[in-house]
């Protein structure tokens, strides 16, 4: 047995079917939190609505991220084409007219970079990646990449409190509900 | 974001049909302007004056070849979807079928260009095929080809295999024959499904068997009747990018048409409980794809014609990028690709019918650009090597032939309008005992 205080994460609780956890995340959704996720084996079309959650900034990101590279490509191009060392190619002219040259390397680039904002925007946007998560704490979490369907619900959001929290999930269907802590 | 479930108890057993008075009014002032205007277009392609019929031909070119894309990509649309056993679009199916179902009558359209009166200002080739001296007989029209004399006619002696007149002729009647069989074929057994008391999955397997051999059709038609009436236009002209180029229009500009309708439909009153936002948005990102893939064929149409720098092939754009032309060909840069991109990759503008029809016109409206270009600047060229007398001092464009071009379009626009909304109103505007309509009003992405 332990003596150290440990640090509550937050509820868990098991729903029986992906459309029992869709009804329970609108649920959830309706009680105002904000700090809490649902984990499923696999994707549930409209989950993502039924929690309320606002779209993502990543295809703003994508989009500037794309943008630069076009510039970057056209600029790089242009410059060492045209402006620094002219290029004659086949006496095809050395202005701004060159551009249907540098249109493969500006769509190269814009792929590029947007293909990296993509995986890196992602990655930064998820706070991944990281050695460990507080649920994995949890003795029946693992559960959730084989046949069992989730809700967390996080100690940090305002709205938590222990007794009326855990209430509200048994309410909505929730059931092997637990207090996790986070290890250590 | 499905916050209501479609059920069967939403669909009416027995469909929605377009019944409207306005639709009828708007019908029949379309086929009456369009009749008219037939006449006053016959006056002009059959008339007494050379220049009228001349200048008005390429008009007709160009009008018909536009409407015939839409037609055609309604076609397409409707095979695309079957072939790929889609559930997404089983609610706006119809309206894919009915789109299509224009096709066998844009021949009406199409008679002018098997009138010799009316070709030999388009086609020089048919005019050096007719004018050949055959030794009475003696020679086929391939070796006297061989034995003109001049070093250019060559170049028909070895396309004579395909550029020969009977041929054309064949080829013109097969692309109607076999894309109308296909598409009334199609239309005919989704509409039967509507009534039958047991509608079953058979008529939607048969279809999506049916529509895989049928795309070749489809790709042949839109094809080759490209090569003939368009790139026919000048026969020196090689490009192998052209059937490409034709289709990826003909498959934006037929999307753009279905947003169009389906949403005016909705705004009357139809389709309330089938079609939802998903729908728009899904054929907001074909109608984003088809403006990428239009661009991207364009340009490489362009840039390995540009690049390779080959007598045969830079014609084309030569003519194009002379005088007015080039504002014309830099505009389709900027305004057919990448302001439309740019708009078209917002989500919420592709879920909203309105602002997604907005874009739709707009795409319209730079497809007609699209297709003046084709078709327009060849004109001055053409008929002032085949008519130097009259048309001596003439430069890029020919002065006034330009209300010939709307006249056409006219015409031929209100026949295409006229035709639509007859098709639309034949049948039901949903194919309601379909398998999957519920999966399709169920939609989301």
């Amino acid at each position: 047995m332990s003596t150290t205080r440990k640090r509550v994460y937050g509820y868990l609780a098991e729903f029986k079917s992906a459309s029992a956890l869709y009804k329970a995340a609108e649920k959830v959704r309706d009680a105002g939190f904000r700090k809490w996720d649902c984990h499923s084996p696999y994707p549930i079309h409209g989950l993502d609505g039924a929690m309320g959650m606002k779209r993502s900034i990543l295809p703003w990101l994508v989009f500037f991220g794309g943008a630069t590279g076009t510039l970057t490509a056209f600029l790089l191009a242009y410059s060492t084409q045209v402006l620094i060392y002219p290029t004659v190619v086949q006496a095809k002219p050395v202005n701004i007219f060159t551009i249907p040259a540098f249109f493969p390397v500006m769509f190269e680039l814009t792929i590029l970079f947007s293909g990296f904002t993509v995986l890196f925007g992602l990655l930064a946007l998820m706070k991944l990646p990281r050695l460990n998560h507080p649920l994995f704490a949890s003795k029946q979490f693992h559960r959730t990449t084989d046949d069992a369907f989730f809700i967390a619900i996080e100690a940090r959001d305002p709205k938590f409190s222990p007794d009326a929290t855990k209430s509200l999930l048994e309410e909505i269907g929730g059931s092997n509900i637990e207090l996790v802590e986070e290890e250590g | 974001m499905a916050s209501h479930i479609v059920t069967s108890a939403d669909v009416a057993p027995d469909g929605e049909r377009l019944k409207s008075a306005k639709v009828d009014k708007i019908k029949m002032i379309a086929g009456g302007v369009s009749l008219l205007l037939s006449i006053v277009s016959a006056i002009l392609l059959f008339g007494p004056k050379e220049t009228w019929t001349a200048n008005y031909a390429y008009s007709w070119v160009f009008a018909l070849f536009f409407f015939f894309t839409l037609a055609v990509g309604g076609c397409f649309w409707t095979l695309l979807h079957n072939v790929s056993n889609s559930g997404w679009g089983t609610s706006v199916r119809r309206v894919f079928e009915n789109l299509g179902a224009v096709y066998p009558w844009m021949f009406i359209f199409a008679i002018p260009l098997l009138i010799p009166n009316v070709q030999q200002y388009l086609y020089e080739w048919m005019n050096m095929h007719r004018g050949l001296d055959t030794h009475g007989g003696e020679y086929s029209v391939k070796e006297a080809l061989h034995h003109t004399g001049d070093p250019h006619d060559h170049l028909l002696y070895l396309k004579h295999w395909y550029l020969n007149i009977p041929f054309w002729y064949g080829r013109f009647i097969f692309y109607f024959i076999g894309l109308s069989a296909v598409i009334l074929g199609l239309r005919k057994l989704s509409v039967a499904q509507d009534t039958d008391p047991n509608p079953g999955t058979s008529r939607l397997f048969r279809a999506r068997f049916h529509s895989t051999y049928t795309l070749i059709i489809f790709a042949i038609t839109i094809t080759f009747a490209g090569f003939d009436w368009l790139k026919g236009l000048d026969y020196t002209w090689f490009s192998t990018m052209w059937g490409v180029y034709l289709f990826a229009g003909s498959a934006l500009n037929s999307m753009a048409v279905i947003i169009i309708t389906v949403a005016l439909l909705q705004r009357a009153g139809y389709m309330k409980k089938v079609v939802t936002p998903e729908h728009f948005h899904i054929k907001g990102k074909l109608l984003l794809a088809f403006t990428i893939f239009w661009a991207y064929v364009t340009f490489s149409q362009y840039f390995l014609i540009w690049y390779a720098n080959i007598t045969e092939e830079t014609k084309y754009f030569l003519i194009r990028n002379t005088g007015g032309w080039n504002i014309g060909m830099m505009a389709l840069v900027v305004f057919h690709f990448v302001v439309p991109f740019v708009i078209l990759l917002q989500a919420w503008l592709k879920r909203n019918p309105k602002t997604l029809s907005l874009m739709a016109v707009y795409t319209l409206v730079m497809h007609i650009l699209d297709h003046y270009l084709i078709a327009i600047p060849e004109r001055s060229i053409s008929l002032m090597n085949m008519l130097p007398d009259v048309y001596g001092d003439v430069e890029t464009t020919i002065p006034g032939a330009f209300l010939g071009d709307i006249l056409a379009f006219i015409t031929i626009g209100s026949g295409f309008v006229f035709f639509y909304l007859r098709s639309l109103g034949q049948n039901n505007l949903y194919p309601n005992r379909d398998p999957r309509i519920l999966e399709s009003a169920n939609v989301s992405n």
